[in-house]
């Protein structure tokens, strides 16, 4: 969820109302976004790098706001308040509009050589803008939440903004070999190649995250106009050239892109936002994008759509009864400004700045945040049916209580473990254990899943080793192992594991268990082995030699059990005998 | 021998019928802790003896006290080592050490230096050597005749001495602890050894009859039981699997962690390039890498409802990739079994279902105290025909209260499966404070219809986390001190039962006194509109023709009734008739009034004749102070007294003689809240706390600032009433009758 930081006095100055905190936190639950924190540059700078830093810091109140993921609308002051007064009723939603150019459409041709590395672009005009300290700020943090967001971190979007009147169209957008791409970037004094530049920002704390999206590629996008002046390289950086100012009057804005769509929702949110400080408010001038196939395709879309929604269908689903014009009401509240149509339905316009409406249920949705969810009546679903518990954690369950019946402990370890906790510190080949691997742990805790209860129940002893002995514990719980059979390729087994550690290792307690387990699965003892459960003598590298068995159980193995190997022992860093047993519970279902 | 002791002491009980433990170890001549001790158990007899334990301070000798006492002081033991011929200190020591083995170096020290403070030896130096010779001929031992005083039990030293002595270490200040006895209520003089417990042989011969049993100390804890135990967490799983069960819903099989991106996200319709599936955020597999088998019709379904939409939808319009749905992972929710049961439910003819589940989830997430990499979700989901919003929060609402939660409120939020989307926030009475304790939704059609669900079928769905509320149940700030190999499994142990329905610890419940009051004042309200419709009902049949109104009104120079002169100039303008007023002054003025004071309703006074006037009024400026008088002609019967009722009868006349609301035409809240002001106005009025002034002068300027308040009662804005016009009485009386002007020009305009 992205975090907006809003100067308090601007956004309250924008609403035209003073609120309490506690108002205001209340508004902002209603509309669905979240105060978070109250702070201030100072108090921030105080809170990173300590007092001396924070001198002289601004002491204006900062409010931090959380925004839906899918409100890209709401992501800068000059959104969030349209949308909040919209929401209040004190306003209604502005009518944007693509203008054509006054003389001829600014165009962007788009070179078939970005296919292979970024294949899309769009772009747009803000003529006759008027910026201050405050517009301005708020238009450059908005592409950079922009960035963050909806963009991926640049990877599916980025945006280069650019004043009009120090280049001259038409552009083109091109992929060139990174030696071949020489320009003087934003904020630096002198000119850099390309490959220069990804050694220079390797080591920016903001710029080098978007290095990997073009690093690797034969080829870097970049954007120059007709007389070679390079714009900008994107994802990665604009030139300084044509860099915007609080005196630019007239933004070339182009989004390059490897998502169209996404390019182009970027494109309308940006100047749907900004077109208000146009002199010619709501406005935006139309360019023309040259496409790689050669076609012509104007931008922005700013389309607006209507949708036909049957008032009854939002009744139903939102569980209100609310007449068509009271259900129009609250939808343009939401900025979905709607009209009744007849035949029960409401004509709803969706504007260029609501892109996360792509179907009637977001419609329904705004329809009850507007009447409130806090004012729908409470009435619980006639649907009637029978419950049922899943029969292997009834097991499972009936199976815990016994264990703990019997004077153990249950323990509750991680399903995800280090490589060494199954293999070497079990004695056993990683080679051999059908384990579940993690392409992308953090840390070596998280390699695995885990093929065995063992490592987990002991780690549970090691850290537990001043409590007065005998320790015993118990687990009943899921491993992951591979199987081919699977549509995943890997499936869950239901385990039984416990330890016994003592001075003495006292294999005929954990033997006792397993027999008391028999008897209560009603499970006979059967030396043949065919029908009951029977103990054989085996060899594991786990279990020290001699003192250890499988348990058969219908001519299957189905557990283990035995005294553990000393090396098992300490490399747990444990220095006492201990007996275990594990059982696969699935066989008893 | 402690019994020999014990029939010792109870016969001495008996003999003198008190006795002291350490008295009687005088007598015997018997140590005092074996005496102690013999009480001691005389006294696990029950009743026979009664003691009580006396603290006494006391004074003994120390072992070097002791020594004094035989060998003589150091300083003397020094003195007597010396040969009148003199020697040196070694030889002195030696000597001193024949005389008394146990004299030390440390001892013979001290015995020099206070030797020769005391002027008992002196050091000659006229052979060479250095040699100590005896100054005076004989000595007075003063310390050892104290110290042998004190052994004999006198104890006549002076606190100085006996504070020389103590750091001089020969004495010792210790505590005895003695016993005080007495008889008590089953005393005896025979004692009969008690049994510790019942025996099989004391059973088996019945000796059990006649023998006493040692009382138990029931103060003591009883020895640990030895015990197994359930881990918390899966008694709060077990407690919420409980209430699933018991509201109809079916376990999930959520036995598999690993899980394609498909079913964990596109299934879903999460689209391919959301942040939750960066490999920040959740652990891809290696091994094995990707899946198999997807059913391809559903695939294709989901695939275009993803890159082109349809079912109504506009869909995401990207590229949607086989190859990233087919990544394997660790599933990042338990809804992915959700998509896989409501799938498998569309196959098989689509009936209504309820199912839950709380098993194992897996985030990529950087662990801190509240998170870790794997966690288990609460999930529970509803499929029918026709579900509303409505219905999904009226479920959470009997799901939390059996949690004991009854406070709910939902927050709009974003979640790409489900819409409309709810986040739960309960009210936590012991953070006092609204915590979000769980996500909720509709699921979009866009993840049902591909399924092959009925179009008219909604699933709800609701999710939480089972670590968090664990952890606020039983008070846990680290998440690690609760699931994992470290946890110390003593508090396994001691863990109590989980009773989610039973509020505890921070939890405990407050009485809700808000709800109580509520109550109360709902009840309250009904009563009084009830009254209002008889009053509303009364005043109406009362409306006749206006009658005639002649009043006579006594008011002070000094203090004008602002308020009640406002009322009259309203009420003559209301009144489209000849009214009359005159003004008097009365005698017993000391000064004459001012024209204003004279002529203030001059101006409406009418020529009719008062006999056909429908209003006279009198004015007579007496010196009455704060108080004026009214007298109602014809009509009430005594004189109403004092500004507030004046202007109560005022209003009341204007209300009965127009429609407008001015004081009880107004609804009974308002009219109550008009009465409060005019009790505070009165009071304000007659005290001379200056306090008052502050208020009045902080009220007016509340009325007169931009924030929306304009007059004293009713909602904001507020509406003009009696208070109001009042109101400019006080601030003539307290601030000035600028002040009061200004409010009256406002007040006026009726």
């Amino acid at each position: 969820m992205p975090t907006i930081s809003i100067n308090r006095d601007l956004l309250f100055s924008a609403l035209g109302k003073c609120y309490s905190e506690e108002e205001f936190d209340e508004l902002c639950f209603k509309f669905g976004i979240e105060l978070d924190e109250v702070t201030s540059d100072k108090l921030i700078i105080l809170k990173e790098q300590g007092t001396e830093r924070s001198e002289g810091a601004s002491e204006e109140v900062i409010y931090k706001i959380d925004i839906p993921a899918n409100r890209y609308d709401l992501l800068c002051l000059e959104g969030l308040v349209q949308g909040l007064q919209v929401f209040l009723g004190e306003t209604g939603f502005p009518p944007f509009k693509v203008i054509p150019s006054q003389t001829v459409p600014q165009r962007l041709i788009v070179k078939s050589s970005t296919c292979s590395i970024r294949p899309y672009a769009v772009a747009a005009v803000l003529r006759n803008i008027h910026f201050d300290q405050n517009t301005f700020n708020s238009f450059i943090d908005l592409q950079d939440k922009l960035h963050q967001n909806l963009c991926r971190k640049r990877s599916l979007v980025a945006i280069g903004t650019h004043d009009l009147d120090t280049v001259q169209g038409p552009f083109y957008y091109e992929a060139l070999s990174p030696d071949s791409i020489k320009f003087q970037p934003l904020n630096q004094t002198k000119e850099f190649t390309a490959s220069q530049l990804m050694d220079l920002y390797a080591t920016d704390s903001h710029l080098r995250h978007y290095l990997p999206i073009i690093k690797d590629s034969p080829v870097y996008p970049v954007i120059k106009d007709s007389n070679g002046v390079v714009l900008s390289m994107p994802p990665i950086i604009n030139g300084e050239h044509s860099k915007i100012t609080l005196k630019t009057r007239n933004v070339f804005i182009e989004c390059t892109a490897t998502d169209l769509t996404k390019a182009s929702i970027v494109l309308d949110t940006l100047v749907c936002m900004f077109s208000r400080y146009c002199q010619d408010q709501f406005t935006v001038e139309i360019c023309e994008i040259e496409t790689s196939q050669g076609g012509i395709k104007n931008y922005p879309i700013l389309k607006t759509r209507q949708e036909k929604i049957d008032v009854n269908k939002i009744n139903r689903m939102v569980g209100i009864n609310e007449q068509a014009d009271k259900v129009a009401d609250l939808l343009t509240r939401m900025c979905l400004t709607a009209t009744v149509a007849g035949n029960g339905c409401l004509s709803v316009t969706i504007p260029p700045t609501r892109h996360d409406i792509i179907h009637a249920c977001d419609v329904y949705e705004d329809v009850a945040i507007a009447f409130g969810y806090n004012n729908i009546e409470k009435t619980l679903p006639s649907t009637n049916t029978i419950a049922a518990q899943f029969p292997l954690n009834k097991l499972s369950d009936q199976l815990r209580d016994q264990l703990a019946q019997a004077g153990f402990t249950e323990a509750l370890t991680f399903s995800l473990c280090s490589k060494e906790d199954i293999s070497d510190k079990l004695r056993k080949p990683l080679s051999s254990i059908p384990a579940v691997h993690v392409s992308n742990p953090k840390t070596l805790e998280f390699q695995v899943a885990r093929s065995t209860l063992l490592p987990g129940l002991l780690k549970t002893i090691a850290a537990n080793r001043k409590l007065p002995l005998p320790l015993k514990f118990f687990e009943v719980s899921d491993v992951v192992l591979k199987d081919k059979q699977r549509d995943v390729g890997a499936r869950n087994c239901r385990k039984l594991c416990l330890v016994y550690y003592n001075k003495s290792p006292g294999f005929e307690l954990v033997h006792g268990l397993l027999d008391r387990l028999m008897q209560l699965l009603e499970i006979p003892l059967d030396p043949t082995g065919t029908t009951g459960y029977s103990l054989k003598a085996c060899d594991d590298a786990t279990f020290f030699p001699g003192r250890c068995a499988h348990v058969v159980f219908a001519g299957a193995t189905v557990g283990v059990l035995g005294v553990l190997h000393p090396e098992v022992v300490t490399s747990f860093d444990l220095n006492l005998p201990c007996s275990a047993l594990e059982l696969n519970v699935e066989p008893f279902l | 021998m402690a019994i020999a002791h014990g029939e010792k002491i109870l016969k001495y009980l008996e003999e003198n019928g008190k006795a002291n433990s350490l008295r009687l170890s005088e007598l015997w001549n018997e140590d005092h802790q074996k005496i102690v001790g013999t009480v001691k158990s005389l006294l696990c007899l029950g009743d026979v003896i009664e003691a009580e334990l006396h603290s006494t301070v006391k004074w003994d000798l120390t072992e070097e006290g002791k020594q004094v006492t035989t060998h003589g002081s150091h300083e003397a033991q020094v003195y007597n080592a010396i040969p009148p011929s003199g020697s040196t200190q070694t030889e002195i020591m030696t000597q001193a050490s024949i005389l008394n083995a146990g004299f030390t170096k440390d001892m013979a020290k001290v015995g020099f230096s206070k030797a020769m403070s005391l002027g008992w030896i002196a050091v000659d130096k006229s052979s060479g050597a250095p040699k100590f010779i005896q100054k005076v001929s004989s000595i007075q031992d003063v310390v050892q005749e104290h110290l042998k005083e004190l052994a004999s039990g006198k104890n006549m030293l002076t606190n100085e001495l006996r504070t020389e002595y103590k750091k001089r270490k020969l004495i010792q200040e210790i505590i005895v602890k003695s016993y005080e006895m007495k008889p008590g209520s089953s005393f005896s003089t025979s004692v009969t050894k008690q049994e510790t417990d019942l025996t099989p042989e004391m059973i088996t011969s019945g000796s059990w009859k006649t023998k006493e049993f040692k009382a138990y100390n029931l103060n003591a804890l009883g020895t640990p039981v030895p015990r197994g135990h359930l881990h918390p967490l899966m008694k709060v799983r077990a407690e919420f699997r409980q209430i699933f069960l018991e509201m109809g819903f079916t376990e999930m099989p959520t036995n598999n962690y690993v899980e394609s991106s498909f079913w964990n996200f596109d299934a879903l319709f999460q689209p391919q390039q959301h942040p939750a599936r960066d490999a920040h955020d959740t652990f891809f597999l290696a091994d094995p890498a990707t899946a198999s088998d997807i059913p391809t019709d559903y695939m294709e379904r989901v695939k275009n409802v993803h890159s082109h939409g349809g079912y109504g939808s506009q869909g995401y319009g990207y590229d949607w990739k086989v190859e990233e749905a087919k990544k394997n992972l660790l599933r990042t929710h338990t809804t992915a079994v959700s998509a896989r049961m409501l799938y498998a439910l569309a196959q098989g003819g689509f009936k209504p279902a309820k199912y839950f589940s709380i098993d194992r989830v897996f985030r990529n997430e950087t662990l801190d105290a509240t998170h870790l990499a794997e966690f288990h979700q609460i999930e529970g989901v509803i499929a029918d025909y026709g579900l509303t919003l409505g219905n999904l929060i009226g479920v959470l609402y009997e799901f939390f209260r059996k949690l004991g939660i009854e406070k709910l409120r939902f927050k709009p939020a974003y979640n790409p499966y489900t819409e409309p989307s709810m986040e739960i926030f309960s009210y936590h009475p012991g953070l006092k404070k609204w915590v979000e304790i769980g996500n909720s939704g509709i699921f979009r059609p866009e993840m049902l219809l591909p399924m092959g669900l009925p179009e008219d079928v909604s699933v709800l769905a609701w999710g939480l986390s089972l670590e968090r509320p664990t952890m606020i149940k039983y008070g846990y700030d680290n998440i690690r001190d609760l699931v994992g190999p470290k946890v110390n499994m003593q508090m396994v142990a001691d863990n109590p039962l989980c009773r989610l329905d039973k509020h505890r610890g921070t939890e405990i419940k407050e009485p809700d006194y808000l709800q109580e009051l509520d109550i109360r004042m709902d009840s309250i309200l009904t009563r009084l509109r009830g009254i209002e419709n008889e009053v509303s009902k009364l005043k109406k049949k009362d409306k006749g023709s206006p009658e005639k109104l002649t009043l006579v009104i006594e008011a002070d120079p000094n203090y004008p009734p602002l308020s009640v002169q406002t009322l009259i100039r309203i009420l003559m303008a209301s009144r489209n008739a000849p009214v009359s007023v005159t003004i008097h002054q009365h005698s017993s003025l000391k000064k004459a009034c001012s024209a204003d004071l004279m002529q203030w309703a001059k101006s409406t006074i009418s020529n009719v004749s008062r006999v056909d006037n429908l209003f006279n009024l009198t004015w007579i400026w007496k010196p009455v102070g704060p108080r004026p008088v009214a007298k109602v002609v014809n009509h009430y019967n005594g004189d109403i007294c004092g500004e507030t009722a004046v202007a109560r009868l005022l209003a009341r006349i204007l209300e009965s003689w127009t429609d407008c609301a001015f004081y009880e035409n107004y609804d009974l809240n308002t009219t109550a809240e008009i009465d409060d002001w005019l009790d505070m106005w009165e009071n304000c009025i007659q005290s001379g706390d200056p306090n008052f002034v502050v208020l009045i002068n902080h009220i007016y300027n509340r009325l007169n600032c931009s924030d929306g308040r304009k007059w004293l009662t009713g909602v904001l804005p507020g509406t003009k009433s009696l208070a109001d016009v009042f109101l400019s009485t006080v601030l003539g009386h307290k601030l000035n009758s600028d002040r009061a002007k200004e409010w009256l020009s406002r007040c006026n305009s009726f």
